[in-house]
């Protein structure tokens, strides 16, 4: 049957822009009352000329730090929201403009926000659903089946919501928000406060409706792994800006060219200078710690060598930063200088271990 | 109107969700008997000291009217908030989005989700007003002609009483808590339509007030007209004023509804 | 810390968490404004209901108007001193699902006071208004020469009233932590004070108003009390003495509650988050 049908569906964004106005309050005990009656009106622009694109049966992560921007960005592209400014279209639909059209081509999940009815088994609220999306009876049974063969679901499906725990009522939300069948999903961090088999499973999940059935998914989320483990590219937002699109290579090369040479001299009492494209970014007595300087700085096997050629050391060791690094540096030095990033995350580095 | 299934999966959510709880079923019916045993008893009580007949009202015109307007609270006081689907509750969960994320309008699925809560609170009102009936506290409608006006009268006062409370909830898109504003409607709703006292009790003052006002519509129309307090010649202009807040209260939530939207996509929920 | 000044220490956190409640509760302007309508607007239609009964039906059960207007304010001024210092027990059925008890249960402070100072009860300050008023204006209409005694009586009937209700939300909070559904009951029990706690309850037939007295101790929150002043203390249906130790009897009654709100916690297994 639908089985293996392929499904398209493309996002294109261009210029995205959206200001919020909001009430703020007055300081002190007698601004509060003023507020009451005369509230104080601001401006707060989220998301500022954001463009970008995923292509059909691609899942691309959107990532940023808390208050970046992405689930403004997301809202806009469910319809939720209306831009200020821009142009937005999932499937070769408006959002905004035809939100009932939009909404039988994507499919949501909104982290711990359940759209499942509380008081009823999680199964029955499939079924509310499979009516208001008009999805044949029969093909109903299939998804069910498929689904559950990848989350095991039957193991719980019957219990109320209320009493699932939060793995399970996420994963009886991720199979609420696929249905029927929708080419375009969007999920904001879907694998929060889960453990890791449930979010094994889930990734998987997502890693088959992306490659098998060829949905096209849009994903926000915090877990670098799940990045590792499911993007083949990544666009960054901070302060509602996009800072940079591209493959995770091409983030790492960016943000993540950061090395740290950590060497004990023989003798402590040596002077140390800076050598080519190698900076002193730290000396505690024998222990000096080295980076990269400049566009020209050389990869960290070179470093170590030079090192090792300039000076005496009794111990050396080497660190790389891993993915969880080089988003620190991104969404901390997105605006800074590549110099800047490295004086930060090394300043960290020390100061943690 | 495609989905024609889809009515009553979404109109039964109530009903299914109270009955896996048997505990909440027990509470009501527990709570429906006390009430109306101590209901009967006031108002027998209380004409016991005056007259046969006090504003025109009979004893037992009196307590048929109380114990109907016990039951007919039943028809509206469903735990919607049990099952975390008011609409304050979406907006303070944040699962609110999820009403603008599906083919079926928020406006469609509240009046869904209304029609089966009122289909369901009609089925303990009947189940009791046939238990009163056969012991005898409730009077039987006082002709044939009066028991039709009765249910059409009740019909349109169901539906005055929808919108109402469409509206307080409508209200939570602005102020995001609606809890004092629904608990101003209960207490507008006791008062004003007759369930506290039959409104013939009142002040003159206090009936041509209520007659500005939606609330008599929804209970002390239907209710007079069965206990022959409005005779049937007289149902006629009570019916066509129900009629008349049921079409004003249909285009004011209408445009509530749509500006609602609009903040919503303005302010994102 | 000595132990002078632990319970001042306290009082002192007590405050101030009030205070920073109700600048919470300014937050949500028109939900603010409302509940201080609220409050207001539902003890005047008490009112209005007790002048239709006692305009229409002469001489409720035996007691004429003045002093049916001293039931309805002593248990109005009882009630709304309930909500402001002892109430927020109603929606704690809600809480409890949301997980809040666990939460409370982390922090060095006793439960029930955590929930005491979870919010602040806005319509309290309507409710009270009201009462104040109709408190007033019973005193204004009523015969009785208020000595010392009978003045002292009444202020305590009026703190025994306060005591009843609370013990009895107290109970419906102690199940609510174990059983969802005691939010049903919650809401029909207010409801049940409110209409038959303010008028004499000999309307009723026998069996009911003794119902009302040793099922459900709705007689002791202001009928017996009002009895007591009002010289109906042979009428009431039971022996005057204790109808006298209404007060005492509400104090007792919010003791036991509170044991059983301790032991519900002890025994108390948590949610399904």
């Amino acid at each position: 049957m639908s089985g293996d049908t392929r499904i398209t569906g493309d996002i294109q964004v261009r210029a995205l822009t959206k200001t919020f106005r909001t009430t703020t309050r007055r300081p002190g005990a007698l601004g509060t009352l003023r507020s009451l009656v005369n509230p104080l009106w601001v401006t707060k622009t989220a998301v500022e000329d954001v463009t970008f694109s995923v292509a059909p049966g691609e899942l691309l992560a959107l990532l940023g730090p808390n208050g970046a921007g992405k689930s403004t960005t997301i809202k806009m592209l469910t319809g939720i929201l209306v831009p200020t400014a821009g142009e937005v279209s999932v499937a070769g639909v408006v959002p905004y403009r035809e939100r009932e059209r939009n909404a039988r081509n994507i499919g949501a999940v909104f982290g711990q926000r359940t759209q499942l009815w509380w008081d009823l088994p999680a199964r029955e609220s499939f079924a509310i659903l499979r009516d208001i999306y008009g999805v044949p009876d029969a093909e109903h049974k299939a998804r069910l089946r498929e689904f559950d063969d990848l989350l095991e679901l039957s193991s719980f499906w019957d219990t109320r919501v209320r009493h699932l725990s939060l793995g399970q009522r996420v994963r009886c939300d991720l199979a609420a928000a696929l249905l029927h069948d929708p080419p375009v999903v969007f999920l904001d961090e879907p694998t929060i406060g889960m453990d890791v088999v449930v979010k094994e499973q889930v990734r998987g999940f997502l890693k088959h409706q992306v490659e098998e059935r060829g949905r096209t998914v849009l994903l926000t989320t915090h877990d670098m792994t799940e990045v590792s483990r499911l993007a083949e590219r990544v666009v960054l937002i901070n302060d509602g800006r996009l800072v940079m699109d591209g493959t995770l290579e091409e983030i790492k090369r960016k943000f993540g060219d950061t090395w740290l040479v950590r060497a004990t001299l023989a003798d402590p009492e040596a002077a140390v200078s800076a050598l080519p494209g190698i900076a002193v970014l730290q000396r505690e007595g024998p222990r000096v710690v080295f980076g990269p300087e400049g566009s020209h700085a050389p990869t960290v096997h070179q470093a170590l060598k030079q090192v090792i050629e300039r000076y005496e050391v009794s111990d050396i060791a080497l660190e790389e930063a891993d993915l969880e690094d080089v988003m620190r540096a991104a969404y901390q030095g997105a605006a800074l200088e590549a110099s800047d990033v490295l004086e930060e995350s090394a300043v960290r580095g020390g100061a943690g271990s | 109107m495609t989905a024609v299934p889809g009515v009553w999966r979404t109109a039964r959510i109530t009903p299914l969700g109270e009955l896996l709880t048997p505990p909440r079923m027990t509470g009501v019916a527990v709570q429906l008997v006390i009430q109306t045993v101590l209901v009967v008893a006031l108002w027998r009580g209380l004409y016991a000291d005056t007259g046969p007949t006090t504003a025109g009202l009979s004893r037992e015109q009196a307590v048929t009217y109380a114990v109907l307007a016990v039951l007919a609270t039943r028809l509206r006081e469903l735990d919607r908030y049990a099952g975390r689907d008011t609409v304050m509750q979406h907006m303070h969960f944040g699962t609110i989005v999820y009403w603008f994320l599906r083919p079926v309008s928020p406006r469609r699925y509240y009046a869904l989700r209304a029609l089966g809560d009122q289909l369901y609170g009609l089925a303990w009102a009947a189940a009791g007003y046939a238990v009163c009936l056969a012991v005898g506290v409730v009077q039987p409608p006082h002709s044939a002609g009066a028991a039709g006006a009765f249910a059409l009268s009740l019909l349109l006062g169901q539906w005055v009483l929808y919108y109402i409370m469409l509206l307080i909830d409508q209200l939570c898109f602005w102020t995001l808590r609606n809890s004092a504003a629904m608990l101003i409607l209960i207490f507008a709703q006791n008062l004003l339509s007759g369930v506290y006292a039959p409104l013939w009790y009142f002040p003159d003052w206090f009936v041509t007030l209520s007659a500005f006002l939606p609330f008599q519509a929804t209970l002390n129309v239907p209710l007079s007209v069965y206990v022959g307090r409005i005779p049937l010649a007289d149902a006629g202009p009570q019916l066509a004023l129900q009629a008349g807040w049921v079409v004003l209260l249909a285009v004011v939530t209408r445009l509530v509804w749509h500006r609602a939207a609009l903040r919503v996509v303005s302010q994102g929920g | 810390m000595d132990h002078r000044s632990a319970p001042w220490n306290a009082v002192r956190v007590a405050w101030r968490i009030t205070k920073l409640n109700f600048r919470a509760q300014l937050e949500y302007r028109a939900e603010f404004l409302l509940m201080i309508a609220i409050g207001a607007i539902w003890q005047v239609s008490v009112i209005v209901f007790a002048t239709v009964l006692l305009t229409r039906f002469s001489g409720m059960g035996g007691w004429d108007s003045a002093d049916v207007l001293l039931i309805a304010a002593m248990r109005m001024m009882a009630h709304g001193l309930f909500v402001l210092f002892l109430g927020r027990m109603h929606a704690l059925a809600y809480r409890v699902q949301e997980g809040v008890i666990d939460a409370f249960l982390l922090r060095p402070m006793p439960v029930h006071r955590q929930v005491q100072l979870s919010f602040f009860p806005t319509n309290a300050i309507g409710d009270l208004t009201v009462a104040v008023a109709l408190f007033i204006g019973a005193l204004v209409r009523s015969s009785q020469e208020w000595t010392a005694g009978r003045i002292a009586f009444l202020i305590a009937g009026v703190l025994g009233g306060m005591l009843v209700e609370a013990a009895l939300f107290t109970a419906m909070g102690s199940a609510s932590l174990r059983y969802p559904a005691a939010q049903y009951w919650s809401r029909w029990l207010e409801e049940l004070l409110g209409t038959f706690g303010s008028y004499p309850l000999n309307v009723l037939p026998k069996a009911l108003s003794w119902l009302l007295t040793f099922g459900l101790p709705l007689a002791f929150v202001a009928y017996f009390p009002a009895g007591v002043l009002t010289g109906h203390g042979s009428a009431l249906g039971v022996p005057m003495w204790l109808a006298a130790a209404s007060p005492l009897i509400g104090l007792g009654l919010y003791l036991l509650s509170r044991l059983l709100w301790s032991w519900s916690l002890k025994h108390y297994t948590g949610v399904n988050g």
